[in-house]
C-alpha cells in the first residue's frame, strides 16, 4: 500500500488555493494529501515555479500526484516545471479547478490509482450543475 | 451470479458536497455498481459531481440500486450513509 494519490492546487491566489483545499478536506476527508502553490514568491497574485515545485514534493507519495492549475500562467508555469522535471508519477491535468479538484480528491480518497484520479478530474468538464 | 438490490431512502438532509463524498467512498468498498436514482435522474455512486447534480433535497426519496456480487451489502451500506446524512 503506497497511500493515496496526492493533489497539488496551483492558483494565482493564495486564498483561492487555500479555500479550495479547505473544501476538499470537508468533502474528501483527511486521507488525501492536498498541497497548495498559491500566488507569487512574495505572496501576491501570480504564480511561482518554486512554490509549485515545493508543493509537488510535499504532496508526493508512492501513489503519484496530480497537479491542478487554475488558469493562464498557473498552467504555463506548471507545464514548464514538469517539462523541466519529467516524472511519470506527476501528472498535470486539464480540468475545471473546483469541480476537477473535488472529483479527483473524492476518488483519491477511495484509494484509486493515478490514471483513475486524473480521469475523474478531466471528466469534470462534462458534469452539469443543473 | 450477479445480484441486484434496491432500497429507498428518504433523505434527512440535502445531498450536498460532504455526504456525496461519503457516498463515493462507501460505494468504493464494494465491487457492485451502485446507482442513486432520483426521479428521472440516475447517478453512479462513483461520481461525486453526478451525485451533486441530482439536486436531491431533504425530505425527498431516492432509490439506491446495486448490481453485482455484493449488491445487498453495497445497497445497505450506501443507504445507511444516505440516511445518516447531515
Amino acid at each position: 500500500m503506497s497511500g493515496t494519490v496526492g493533489l497539488v492546487l496551483v492558483s494565482h491566489s493564495p486564498d483561492l488555493a487555500a479555500g479550495l483545499r479547505e473544501l476538499l478536506r470537508q468533502v474528501a476527508g483527511d486521507a488525501v494529501a492536498v498541497t497548495v502553490a498559491g500566488g507569487d514568491d512574495d505572496g501576491g497574485l501570480g504564480t511561482s515555479y518554486e512554490l509549485i515545485r515545493d508543493a509537488i514534493a510535499e504532496a508526493g507519495s508512492g501513489a503519484g500526484v496530480i497537479v491542478l492549475p487554475d488558469l493562464g500562467s498557473s498552467v504555463l508555469t506548471a507545464k514548464a516545471l514538469l517539462e523541466d522535471h519529467p516524472n511519470p508519477q506527476v501528472r498535470l491535468v486539464d480540468a475545471p479547478f473546483v469541480e476537477g479538484a473535488v472529483a479527483a480528491a473524492v476518488i483519491a480518497a477511495t484509494g484509486a490509482d493515478l490514471d483513475t484520479v486524473a480521469d475523474a478530474a478531466e471528466e469534470a468538464w462534462h458534469a452539469r450543475k443543473l | 451470479m450477479p445480484e441486484s438490490s434496491e432500497l429507498t431512502v428518504v433523505l434527512p438532509a440535502h445531498l450536498h458536497a460532504r455526504p456525496a463524498g461519503q457516498i463515493v467512498v462507501t460505494a468504493a468498498r464494494f465491487t457492485s455498481t451502485v446507482e442513486i436514482v432520483y426521479g428521472a435522474k440516475v447517478a453512479n455512486a462513483r461520481g461525486v459531481l453526478a451525485l451533486l447534480a441530482l439536486g436531491a433535497t431533504a425530505g425527498e426519496t431516492v432509490t439506491v440500486r446495486a448490481t453485482g456480487d455484493d449488491a445487498p451489502a453495497a445497497a445497505e451500506a450506501v443507504a445507511t450513509a444516505l440516511r445518516t446524512t447531515s
